[in-house]
């Protein structure tokens, strides 16, 4: 008879049981609270979509103003002179949240997508290097709930 | 007080034959192979996760670095395939897995239930004696034999109640959501429907046009789609329906895996109702007629597909007048033709979905009256 240390002991088998289903009653139940519904096997869940428009938030002259971001990408000189190039696509490979200005499928439904989507924005912040002017990246996203609903919500990243 | 103890004691001391858990093995380590390939050419071609946004779900600090990533990625899909050939395959089941869920949590972005639900079942597998049959490396001496095969296989039960979990979530997700239950989520997917067959130079006809843009027949989709997946959730517990409930999933797991992109969801699925089949084996009989083309024709079929040994096969003498084939089930019903082919297909993996047509229809052959009958 095969040997193998998974062979549990009739002792250890209730014990496995239980704490294999107990992690995943909590997880399941857990899941239901967390936006993305991580770990809460929860399939095809909304038919959304939403639009992102992004902004930055930039100090010029000692005033504060909001501008565009056009595809994702700007330049900017830093104090020394050099030209910096930034590219919202380049930080999100494979992700829905890179295509920008226009409607696009909520995969997990909009909170997921939010949820993330301000994270991205805060990790976005975090990778600037040499870009001085921009205080703050903002995204407008139009949202559509399952085809009604139409809301609009505003999330926003300040330089940490 | 004993008779629950004595039911205890049954639930986790039950023995049975491993031989139908080798065949599970062998789709669940081919489906973990699949999912780290993924990760690999998602690495080659995007580069490595860290690099770029992610979401870890465990400190960042144990978040891998690039080149213990790549390490970690050959490794899991060394594991699966040497679950795949019977080689330490319960160990690398719990590798290839375990890894895989390592992943999953270093990266929330990358989290798909199908993904998660393929690296549970893996897991779970692990713990069931998986290592008894089809040990590819061993080559004609693949499978142990049967009082070898015999082995504890509580963990089985595990792995059943976790394929039911997948079904309570979705349906109960889909259940407590007004605008799913109400079919308004259904609806905005039956409405790209035209486009989708357009963009493929296909004009769909009016009337499947307006059925599709119908609420009525949305609402009406979603309460069959919540409908089946409790029904599958809870009739696989129930000998009586089991079969049924089977049969709905595979039909469930086909339609969706034709009209949307899950990955590897609707195989993963259809391989876990392998957990579900009678452990024991060559319970029913198929005999055939030496001689008869198309007897012989199926008996070789049978030979191919029957990949959970549920027939035991026996040619006649050539001589023997009637059918070509016959079937007896586990319950000693004899059966040719239609009805013959349906006990086939209710044992036979690649025509299980052709089960309950060929069921009704068998049916359908034995309650219609003979002219002889009617006449009379």
């Amino acid at each position: 008879m095969p040997r193998s240390l998974l062979n549990l002991s009739p002792r250890l088998r209730p014990v496995f049981f239980c704490a294999y289903l107990a992690t995943q009653l909590v997880l399941v139940l857990r899941a239901q609270k967390s936006p993305d519904l991580v770990f809460g096997f929860q399939m095809f869940n909304a038919s959304s979509d939403l639009k992102i428009t992004l902004f930055r938030k930039v100090r010029r002259r000692g005033r504060s103003k909001v501008v565009p971001i056009r595809d994702g990408t700007w330049e900017v000189k830093d104090h020394s002179g050099v030209q910096h190039s930034y590219r919202w696509q380049d930080r999100l490979p494979r992700n829905q949240l890179a295509t920008l200005d226009r409607f696009m499928h909520a995969s997990y439904g909009l909170d997921a997508q939010l949820f993330r989507l301000q994270a991205a924005l805060a990790d976005f912040m975090l990778h600037l290097p040499g870009d001085e002017e921009t205080e703050a990246v903002i995204a407008e996203v139009d949202t559509l709930k399952n085809g009604r609903e139409v809301g609009h919500v505003r999330v926003q990243a300040d330089r940490p | 007080m004993t008779a629950l103890g004595d039911a205890f004691k049954r639930f986790f001391g039950e023995e049975r034959d491993a031989l139908v858990l080798g065949v599970l093995r062998l789709a669940i380590s081919a489906l973990l192979f699949f999912n780290g390939l993924r990760l690999i050419l998602e690495l080659a071609q995007s580069g490595y996760f860290a690099d770029f946004f992610h979401m870890p779900l465990i400190p960042e600090a144990w978040v891998p670095n690039s080149s213990t990533y790549r390490l970690l990625l050959g490794v899991q899909a060394l594991a699966a395939l040497l679950a795949f050939f019977g080689c330490w395959p319960r160990e690398a089941l719990l590798t290839a897995s375990s890894l895989g869920l390592y992943f999953l949590l270093c990266d929330r972005l990358q989290y798909h239930n199908n993904r998660y639900a393929l690296l549970l079942l893996g897991f779970l597998l692990a713990f069931t004696p998986c290592d008894r049959s089809l040990l590819l490396v061993r080559g004609r001496t693949h499978t142990l034999p049967l009082e070898q095969r015999v082995a504890p296989t509580f963990a089985r039960r595990l792995f059943q109640l976790q394929v039911s979990l997948v079904y309570l979530g979705s349906a109960g997700g889909k259940l407590f959501d007004a605008d799913w239950r109400g079919g308004q989520v259904l609806l905005l997917r039956f409405l790209r429907t035209p486009e989708v067959f357009a963009r493929h130079g296909v004009s769909l006809p009016s009337w499947s046009i307006a059925l599709l843009s119908s609420s009525w027949f949305a609402s009406l989709a979603a309460k069959a789609a919540i409908g089946s997946e409790l029904f599958i959730a809870l009739g696989i517990w129930f000998p009586r329906v089991r079969r049924l409930a089977l049969w709905l999933g595979v039909v469930f797991h086909i339609s969706i895996e034709l009209s949307a992109k899950v990955e590897l969801f609707s195989w993963l699925m259809v391989a876990s109702y392998l957990a579900f089949v009678v452990p024991e084996v060559r319970q029913r009989r198929f005999e055939y007629v030496g001689g008869n083309r198309f007897g012989e024709w199926l008996a070789r079929f049978v030979a191919l597909s029957d990949w959970c040994a549920r027939f035991e096969r026996k040619s006649l003498t050539p001589a023997t007048p009637g059918p070509s084939f016959y079937v007896t089930d586990r319950n000693g019903r004899r059966a040719s033709g239609a009805r013959g082919l349906a006990q086939l297909a209710e044992a036979i993996p690649v025509l299980f979905p052709l089960w309950l047509p060929l069921w009704l229809c068998a049916r359908l052959r034995t309650a219609r009256p003979t002219p002889a009958t009617s006449s009379a």
